[in-house]
């Protein structure tokens, strides 16, 4: 991707200074004179034809790479890692598929206090999905990522500037892009599509590192299945707590 | 006009209205001969009050005026607005009564106002109006009293448009694109009353619009003088032309946006409103898409952008062709250009949808579409750069403004490639590099050719000549400031700074924006004021201009052949023109002087060795 | 109106006529008035907006999340007991492209003058119109009755509501305006304006019977939008 801009750079920049010194060259030669002898050709063909042709060129010669980089860019390799983002009015959460490998179905119209996600309690899918109620991500280094954006109130954009890759999250719509983050490091997040007052205040950390302490870190996140045994403890608590007072 | 009727000639040379090549020919009564005319004269309103000839006036020379200044007062206010926006950007906190909420109705209305009711209004309402009935030789307007209605429906959207300042909860801060869910929920800053009338001021901005540009193209296809053939006309009006025809297919676009939005804000309908999950409660909005909602506008937005652009290709190639004293390069590959660009400016919309999230395979297509526009503009640059090679280029501030658009827009347009190729757009869309390619390519390069035009038909519009002196410093100020400006962006798209942004914050890789950030704003508070100077020369030209004259620039198009200039209600005195050539005859060989006007018959100019047009 | 002579210029049929044509001076169209000219060129503009309204039809159709109520059901009329699918529509459909009708014989009655005969026939043409606009009233409120509104459906989805309120109301009220305009020029006509060359409110241009054909051009879009409205609201 990197290699498209700077051709495109330097090709871009290229007709720019031939067009600015063509100028320059021609104010310079024929400013001015009382009786100068100007020429009158209103068309030439060939000229025309010429310049139609290399500028045609030229532009395939920047589409065409940008269309293969394209084309990489939205077939997401077979070995990458799933990680889901949801966005809302402002601020990140996560969703790993955990140990089955596939996300649970989750709808907005189902989330609550105790089902921040939205999951769809029926799916057995589901049950092992790691939620990560935090906005910090951590990531493997060397192995393609594709996110998956949802977004729970508004248009969204899980944006990190060094990963050159961006796609917006949209209410109802599960959109996605991938990457292959390689050098460990804290990266940060921003939202790139405008999304209220917020908007700007709507960061986000990624921390990019090696295998073993990236499955460290997966070990202490809390799955569906979990979050759900705590809620009944708790209840369970409550009411104790409730009947004791009686 | 009946005299008109009386001239008798044999059907067969009827036809031959173009027979004028003045090279070979033998003077005789044929070489000047010209169709007699088609539609009897158009009967005209003359008003008599103040009221009737200055207020509500149906002469279209007065509603361009009336346009004009409505147009440049809504740009004054979104310059402040942009002064506002970029004191915040580079000094936060200095002015404390910008709040996030307040940055981004600035930014809102800042953009708004801008693309639609400064530019588009200034251009097409303005010059149009002004220009059309003169340069192809008609009384009037065809419809002057639907042309009078046209400019107060607009002046109405302005009212609604400023009238949203005062409203509780202030104008919208929805961004200029105004992307539901956000545009008419809580979170965003205006989401009630300024939302509503925002959507209310474009509807009528529309409906005004479209009177006013039925007006416009059936001026300009029905309408013309004798001789005057649509490949006669100065590629001004090909440009306003072909900018009002995509403006009639790209505004009901918005129409049947800003009504879906309308009735999703009102009725809660869900058009655009998928569920959604606010403060910890479900709406009740369902199943719609926000996605459609982009559509709509960016198959109107992206017209729009060449509806601002093709009236400044026009006017500049004409400004360029009569100070360089020279025929403009390839007149006919230039009006095939503008229409093909305006044809296929159909086709790129989603070019603005990269990362919208919609099927990510018309990437393909719209990338190609999008690059294949690039090939026509291009050639119209190569064009009006040939023009000045071995031409006569009087350097004065007309010309200045015209080389100042062709940097410009050489540079906005080759950042436009970038954009427009969907792998290079993914890292940079929504970032400054965005911000600068568009303020280049439809902010500061029409600017350019609205300065230059604004010297170039001062004198015909008042009769007296602006301050040359005065015109190259506001030139200098302008063109050096506004590159500061925006050169500077390219720089901060490329290292990832994301549009829209109240703040930066303390994010550790922009730390290098900030000392660019205050340079920026200096820049742009220099050429906000240093447009004193612009209005400081208009105003004491009206009063101590250099008296004009007749065609002062000796040009050769219509406007500055009227009997009386500045021109007055009618235009034309007694007798429609009757026009002979097109208006590019500068510097014909054999010719007595260095410019040929288009009434002048081939028998007055026997030995120049003027080619067929 | 096909015969109209030029001076000077000689109307050629085909692509090379029309070549011609556009490559001539004073005017594309010869022969053809501003009016109908701009009623074209509005029409056109209108065909984008009622596009854009019905391809967001499609497709918010085409994306809803509850399955989209059972059309032959919803708009059905009973009579007796017995439900009777688009009974009402057909009614509906029929009044508005006899309407038409009636409008090109007014059109052709006024060329010829026959100043009665073409009002009685435009009065007929409002009258159509204005039963047609008195049939979707009914219709609109049989939907409200049964709890279709434009933020809520009883029979699924809720866009059904929104688009279909949305868009038969803005081409009902083309129509009203359309029926505005036909009694007006009813009016017109039987009062002899167009035979006396009478000049207009909004322009100073002189009167004549070629307004009602460009009145004509504007029923006539209207009952061709109808048709585009009827297959995708009511045979879908």
């Amino acid at each position: 991707m990197d290699d498209t801009i700077n051709l495109t750079f330097w090709i871009g920049g290229g007709v720019f200074i031939l067009v600015c010194l063509f100028m320059v060259y021609c104010i310079l030669k024929f400013s001015y004179k009382e009786g100068r002898k100007v020429e009158y050709k209103p068309e030439d063909h060939k000229l025309e034809k010429i310049l139609t042709i290399a500028t045609t060129v030229g532009v395939i010669a920047l589409l065409a790479p940008g269309l293969i980089v394209y084309n990489n860019y939205i077939n997401t390799p077979k070995n990458a890692l799933q990680v889901e983002v949801n966005a809302w009015q402002w601020g990140w959460q996560y969703r790993l598929p955990g140990e089955d490998g596939i996300l649970g179905t989750a709808q907005v119209a189902k989330i609550t206090d105790d089902n921040p996600f939205g999951m769809n309690l029926d799916d057995p899918n589901g049950k092992d999905d790691i939620l990560i109620q935090d906005d910090v991500l951590h990531l493997k280094t060397d192995r393609p990522v594709k996110i998956l954006l949802r977004s729970l109130d508004v248009l969204h954009n899980y944006y990190v500037p060094q990963f050159r890759a961006k796609m917006d999250a949209i209410p109802g719509i599960i959109s996605y892009y991938w990457f292959e983050p390689n050098k460990i490091g804290e990266y940060e997040v921003l939202c790139a599509e405008y999304c209220g007052v917020g908007h700007y205040a709507m960061r986000a950390k990624v921390i990019v590192e090696n295998e073993d302490n990236y499955e460290n870190w997966i070990k202490e996140q809390e799955t569906f299945s979990d979050l759900i045994a705590k809620q009944e403890n708790n209840k369970l608590k409550t009411t104790l707590v409730a009947q004791n007072n009686d | 006009m009946s005299d008109e009727y009386n001239q008798q000639n044999t059907p067969l040379e009827a036809q031959s209205s173009e027979t004028m090549s003045g090279s070979s020919g033998t003077p005789s009564k044929d070489i000047d001969y010209v169709r007699p005319a088609e539609i009897p004269e158009q009967d005209l309103y003359h008003g008599h009050s103040f009221i009737t000839k200055w207020v509500f006036c149906q002469d279209a020379k007065i509603i361009g005026v009336q346009y004009f200044l409505t147009a440049v007062f809504t740009g004054v206010v979104g310059l402040i607005l942009s002064w506002l926006m970029r004191l915040q950007l580079g000094y936060p906190e200095l002015v404390p009564f910008i709040t996030a909420e307040h940055y981004y109705q600035f930014v809102t209305m800042h953009g708004m106002i801008m693309v639609v009711y400064f530019l588009t209004a200034l251009f097409l309402g303005g010059f149009g109006n002004y220009l059309i009935p003169l340069m192809v030789g008609a009384r009037d307007m065809v419809f002057p009293y639907v042309n009078m209605i046209s400019f107060w429906m607009f002046f109405i959207a302005v009212c609604v448009l400023m009238a949203s300042f005062f409203v509780p909860g202030g104008p919208t801060g929805a961004g200029w694109t105004l992307y539901p869910p956000q545009a008419i929920l809580p979170g965003t800053p205006g989401a009630n009353m300024g939302i509503i009338l925002m959507l209310i001021s474009l509807s009528l901005f529309v409906i005004g619009f479209t009177m006013g540009g039925l007006n416009y193209i059936i001026t300009i296809l029905q309408a013309r003088t004798r001789g005057m053939t649509l490949m006669r006309m100065p590629l001004t009006i090909w440009g306003i032309f072909t900018a009002t025809a995509l403006a009639m297919l790209a505004f009901p676009a918005l129409l049947v946006s800003c009504i879906m939005m309308t009735l999703d804000k009102l009725l809660e309908t869900s058009f655009f409103m998928p569920s959604i999950l606010q403060a910890g409660e479900v709406l009740s909005y369902e199943g719609g898409s926000p996605v459609l909602f982009q559509h709509l506008f960016w198959f109107f937005g992206h017209p729009e952008v060449y509806i601002v652009a093709l009236p400044a290709f026009g006017i500049v190639s004409d400004l360029i062709s009569v100070h360089a004293r020279k025929n403009i390069f390839g007149y006919r590959m230039m009006v095939w250009a503008i229409v093909g660009i305006g044809g296929l400016s159909f086709f790129v919309w989603a070019h603005h949808m990269y990362v919208s999230g919609m099927n990510p395979w018309f990437g393909f297509f719209f990338a190609t579409t999008t690059l294949i526009i690039a090939v026509p503009t291009a050639l119209k640059v190569y064009n009006w750069i040939i023009t000045l090679f071995k031409a006569n280029i009087r350097m004065n501030t007309v010309m200045l403004f015209c080389l100042g658009f062709i940097v410009t827009f050489v540079n906005g347009g080759i950042t436009g490639i970038f954009l427009g190729n969907v792998a290079v757009d993914i890292p940079l869309s929504d970032t400054y590099f965005v911000i600068a390619h568009f303020h280049m390519v439809m902010g500061i390069a029409p600017l350019m050719v609205i300065m230059g035009a604004v010297y170039h038909w001062f004198p015909l519009v008042t009769g007296r000549m602006l301050s040359e002196k005065l015109g190259k410093w506001h030139f200098w100020f302008t063109f050096l400031g506004a590159y500061s400006i925006y050169f500077p962006m390219h720089y901060l798209g490329f290292i990832g700074v994301p549009r829209r942004y109240f703040e930066m914050y303390d994010s550790p890789y922009v730390t290098s924006a900030v000392g660019m950030n205050e340079f920026i704003t200096l820049a742009a508070l220099i050429v906000g004021f240093s447009q004193l100077i612009f209005i400081y020369n208009i105003v004491t030209s009206l009063k101590i201009g250099k008296p004009a004259g007749k065609n002062p620039w000796k040009a050769n198009s219509l406007e500055w052949l009227t009997p009386d200039v500045p021109p007055t209600h009618g235009n034309w005195g007694e007798k429609l023109p009757v026009i002979y050539r097109w208006p590019y005859d500068f510097n014909v060989p054999g010719a007595k002087e260095d410019y040929i006007t288009q009434t002048t018959p081939p028998s007055e100019v026997i030995n120049a060795e003027v080619e067929k047009t | 109106m096909s015969d109209v002579k030029i001076e000077g210029f000689e109307l050629k049929p085909g692509f090379k006529g029309m070549a011609e044509d556009t490559g001539s001076d004073q005017t594309m169209f010869k022969g053809v008035q501003w009016g109908k000219v701009m009623m074209w060129i509005f029409l056109l503009s209108d065909t984008f907006v009622f596009s854009c309204f019905l391809i967001s039809y499609m497709k918010g159709r085409a994306s809803t999340v509850v399955d989209w109520p059972n059309t032959s059901e919803v708009f059905s009329l009973h009579v007796g007991s017995v439900p009777v699918p688009l009974l009402l529509i057909a009614i509906m459909t029929f009044v508005l492209i006899t309407s038409s009708g009636t409008m090109a014989l007014a059109v052709k009655y006024g060329y010829e003058k026959n100043r009665k005969m073409c009002g009685w026939l435009i009065l007929a043409t409002a009258i159509g119109g204005l039963t047609f606009v008195g049939m979707q009233v009914f219709e609109w409120s049989k939907l409200i009755h049964e709890g279709v509104r434009p933020w809520e459906n009883p029979f699924g989805a809720k866009q059904f509501g929104s688009y279909f309120f949305m868009i038969t109301g803005f081409h009902g009220f083309h129509v009203s305006i359309g029926v505005i305009f036909l009694f007006i020029y009813a009016y017109k006509t039987f009062a002899g304006h167009f035979d006396k060359e009478k000049r207009g409110w909004f322009t100073t241009m002189k009167g004549g019977y070629v307004e009602i054909e460009i009145l004509g051009l504007y029923w006539h879009f209207v009952d061709l939008v109808w048709v585009f409205i009827f297959a995708f609201f009511y045979l879908w």
